[in-house]
């Protein structure tokens, strides 16, 4: 049942668009050597999906360490909460908000206001960026704070106890016991925004693609149900691909340890 | 049959809603008085029995849903129909007929009236997704009265599938604040401002009619081209400027207001409504040519609520009504009853209604630019260049 | 640090005061503040369309979240069960479940049942006994659960799993030793053990549902969702009354998390 609908679009990547749209049967290979005409969405998606994800990593892990370590008892649940709450509006007036504050009334204005110049953001891969950080941030900062939270606070104090300054003891202790919120996080945003759709839509103008985007216009544009089963075939292999190499990389990084999981 | 529609005036309609509100004259008072009611009193004389006389006042249900097109309707004039028939409309727009089309074909819509444009109706019929229409039930509906070159193409072989709603031009907006002064008054001027000044700021409709088609105007070729040398030629200009635009939305009303936008591709209504606010943004229709359209009101296959459908829609064709909704939104009307309701500088409007010989050149899209696969999947590849 | 901490709360928060302050907007933009009222939140509360759009989704969310929490759990289980290759293959499946992005599933979802409609609705219209009465299938209801319930499913299977993996088995043969019967053991033993993690995976399914906004794009049909309304209306032009819907979501949603919180907190000083 899980594979159910994969098979399905399979099977329609083989097929024929009907005269008025649609799908007519068929067994064509064309779909598939068509793709070349959608590489600027792949090309986007690859580098933005891996973009996004590492922003997010590098402003959630200090956040993370902050509430994990530093925080007193008494804020830590709060503080956490506060994370989570954004995720509890939908996020398409989320990122309405922003179309306003990156548009040309919102924080251009206030820049230029300052003297720094009035540069465009919104409808640009940055403001799309923002968007994808805004979006996912809770999503990375939970499984970090949970690995980090979960580390025995002694080996610290041992650490600095025998005399290693605090960036080493982060370096040689913290870092590699959060690795695997690290990995669980990063999968879990990356797989998101492969698939991702709405906040190019709302923040790109059109102008920044995504597969997502290329999919929605095939099916619900230009009618195209064959050739948009074959985008859809395509990207759930190149998902495949990089998520299996990625997890295979954190394995070995990790040093053989198996808990690289997916919750 | 128009007399008593024609009328009651504007402040009028809303003094008598207001008495309805408040419960000082009966539903039937003000149904007849606002020419709503019109229906029942000629066909229930004339047609003694008729079903159609039941809609009017029976019940009709609590709602109707609208697939429409973006600032194209009052709500006031919504609110006034819930307040008459007891039915709340239900509006979603959309950015292109291909959208529209797209969600019909997969079945389940859930809409009652949808608007559809001039060329689109014959591939509804084809595809049987469209309802033929019973005028019975839409008394309103004087076809003497349309224009019909507007109207016409609301008919298919001898049946009427749409009833017109309006008319327009597809031309552009222009922020004159930012062109130091200088008139455009080509789509050569268009595509090639946007590559140079205007870098950055210029938008284009999420539509491969218009998108295309004007591309196409570029080279001096028609509208409607499907030939893949035309189109090979547009979408080498298309990718060439899209680094350029500041957006690729056929909703392009928010930004030209806010300024973040200093040029669009605009129907005529948009243009008057920004015009209107902001004087400086001008309408301009390419000398080249562009084009022409008539939209539809129209019933889909399978609508749920078939007696709210055919009650929107003679709503809507009542000129009492539509006048409104013509200051409102500021399109023409093919309707010559509307037009006699109309202030004369709106009929003197040079956006609404522009001058001969920049008319002469335009072009009706043609059915088959819809389902062309040439021109969808460069569409589609222009967009996701 | 604190400035940091402080730093990123501001840009998670700074959207969402506008997103409130707007929803109490006088005027009928979006983006000119004109005034304080609280018009929009009657607008909305009288809004049938909108309160129906929620009760839609709040429907799809719990049948669906329900049949992906009850067949994942299944599932899980039976997997237990499972060994060698077979095994191999069945986890290599869910891997791929799992990595299917949801605009897939949408997709997917979309043309399967539309060409089973195609199919099947002429047969019907052909067999049913009265002419023109036939009833027609077409998305809806159906199609929305069906697609939530699929996608859910391989999180539920993956979280009920991982609990799995965790339970203590010498209680489940401790059990099986003392005469307890296979149902008597499940009910008694493994559900108890399972059970966080079951109500884990609906939570989530739940909540993912209840937000998602792109399968239900492809395969809504008729019905609107509440992110469906939602979408329409930005569409539509916004006023301050899609601020006031978020708005009121995010305020119901922080009451039931500090309700939580507070019993949880009673219960662990009890």
């Amino acid at each position: 049942m899980l594979v159910l609908p994969l098979v399905v679009v399979f099977v329609f990547s083989f097929g024929e668009r009907g005269p008025a749209g649609g799908y007519v049967p068929a067994f064509t290979f064309d779909n598939f050597l068509n793709l070349g005409t959608r590489w600027a969405a792949f090309k986007n998606t690859l580098v933005l999906a891996p973009v996004g994800t590492l922003a997010c990593l590098l402003i959630a892990y200090p956040l993370a360490y902050f509430l994990a370590i530093r925080a007193g008892d008494r804020w830590k649940t709060l503080l956490l909460i506060l994370v989570i709450v954004p995720f509890w509006t939908s996020i398409l007036i989320r990122s309405y908000a922003w179309i306003f504050l990156l548009g040309g009334q919102g924080l251009p204005a206030l820049l230029d206001s300052l003297g720094l110049g009035n540069p465009r953001l919104i409808n640009t891969p940055f403001a799309v960026l923002v968007g994808i950080v805004y979006g996912y941030l809770p999503l990375m900062v939970f499984p970090i704070y949970v690995s980090l939270e979960r580390l025995d606070k002694r080996l610290l104090e041992a650490s600095s106890d025998l005399g290693c300054p605090p960036a080493r003891t982060f370096l040689n202790v913290t870092l590699p016991l959060s690795m695997a919120g690290v990995a669980t996080g990063c999968m879990l945003v990356f797989i998101l925004l492969m698939g991702e759709f709405l906040i190019p839509a709302m923040l790109g103008g059109g102008k920044v693609f995504f597969v997502g985007n290329a999919l929605v216009d095939l099916f619900l544009q230009s009618r195209n149900w064959a050739f948009g089963s074959a985008v859809a075939v395509a990207l759930v292999l190149v998902m495949l691909v990089t998520v299996t190499a990625y997890m295979r990389a954190t394995r070995r990084w990790a040093g053989g340890r198996d808990d690289v999981s997916l919750m | 049959m128009t007399d008593r529609n024609d009328t009651i005036s504007r402040e009028m309609f809303i003094a008598e809603l207001m008495r309805y509100r408040k419960g000082s004259v009966t539903r039937r008072h003000f149904l007849g008085v606002t020419g709503l009611g019109l229906a029942t009193t000629v066909l229930g004389s004339a047609v003694p029995g008729l079903r159609g006389a039941a809609w009017a006042q029976a019940d009709i249900g609590d709602r109707v849903v609208l697939a429409s097109w973006p600032n194209y309707h009052d709500p006031a004039n919504f609110e006034a129909f819930q307040t008459a028939t007891g039915a709340a409309v239900d509006l979603s727009v959309f950015g292109s007929n291909e959208e529209m089309l797209a969600k019909l074909q997969a079945g389940g819509s859930g809409w009652d009236v949808f608007v559809p444009t001039n060329y689109t109706i014959s591939t509804y019929v084809a595809e049987d997704l469209i309802e033929a229409l019973d005028l019975s039930r839409i008394p309103n509906y004087d076809l003497a009265s349309f224009d019909p070159r507007f109207a016409e193409p609301g008919t298919v072989d001898g049946v009427v599938y749409a009833v017109s709603r309006n008319w327009g031009t597809t031309g552009y907006a222009v922020n004159t604040a930012q062109t130091g002064g200088k008139k455009l008054t080509s789509w050569k001027e268009f595509w090639d401002i946007t590559r140079a000044e205007f870098s950055g700021r210029t938008m284009v409709h999420d539509y491969q009619l218009t998108t295309i088609g004007n591309a196409l105007k570029y080279f001096g070729y028609s509208f409607n081209s499907i030939d893949p040398k035309e189109l090979a030629d547009a979408e080498k200009l298309l990718l060439e400027v899209k680094p350029h635009l500041f957006a690729i939305n056929s909703d392009y009303q928010p930004s030209m207001r806010s300024g973040d936008a200093w040029m669009t591709m605009c129907w005529t209504g948009d243009g008057k409504q920004l015009h209107r606010d902001i004087p400086e943004i001008e309408y301009v229709l390419g000398s080249e040519g562009g084009e022409l359209w008539s939209d539809f009101l129209a019933i889909p296959k399978g609508a749920p609520h078939l007696d709210a459908a055919y009650a929107l829609i003679n709503y809507l064709l009542d000129p009492a009504v539509n006048v409104k909704e013509v200051l409102f939104h500021g399109y023409p009307v093919a309707d010559k009853r509307v037009d006699a309701l109309l202030p004369p500088e709106i009929l003197n409007d040079p956006i609404m209604y522009p001058a001969a010989d920049l008319l002469s050149p335009l072009e009706f899209g043609a059915a088959v630019t819809l389902t062309d696969p040439g021109r969808a999947e460069l569409m589609a590849r222009f967009k996701s260049a | 640090m604190r400035i940091y901490a402080l730093a990123v709360y501001l840009f998670l928060y700074i959207p969402i005061g506008i997103i409130a302050l707007f929803s109490f907007n006088a005027g009928k933009h979006a983006s000119q503040f004109t005034g304080f009222s609280l018009q929009w939140y009657g607008k909305a509360l009288g809004n049938p369309f909108v309160t129906e759009a929620f009760q839609t989704s709040l429907i799809v969310a719990a049948v669906s979240a329900l049949l992906a929490t009850v067949f994942g759990t299944m599932a899980a289980l039976a997997l237990q069960s499972v060994k060698g290759r077979l095994r191999v293959a069945f986890d290599a499946l869910i891997y791929v479940a799992v990595m299917v992005p949801g605009i897939v599933i949408g997709i997917a979802t979309l043309i399967a049942l539309v060409t089973v409609f195609d199919w099947l609705n002429p047969t019907l219209a052909a067999l049913w006994p009265v002419a023109d009465a036939a009833p027609q299938l077409s998305l809806g209801y159906g199609s929305l659960i069906a697609a939530h319930g699929l996608f859910s499913m391989a999180l539920v299977i993956i979280i009920v799993r991982a609990r799995i993996a965790g339970m203590d088995r010498s209680l489940i043969e401790a059990s099986a030793d003392l005469g307890a019967t296979p149902w008597g053991t499940f009910r008694q033993v493994t559900l108890p053990q399972i059970f966080p993690g079951i109500l884990a995976g609906f939570l989530l399914a739940f909540t993912f549902s209840f937000d998602d906004f792109i399968i239900a794009f492809f395969v809504a049909g008729s019905q609107t969702t509440l992110p469906i309304y939602v979408f329409s209306s930005i569409r539509r032009g916004v006023t301050p009354e899609i601020n006031a819907i978020g708005s009121m979501v995010l305020a119901v949603s922080l009451i039931l998390l500090i309700t939580a919180q507070l019993v949880l907190r009673r219960d662990r000083k009890a």
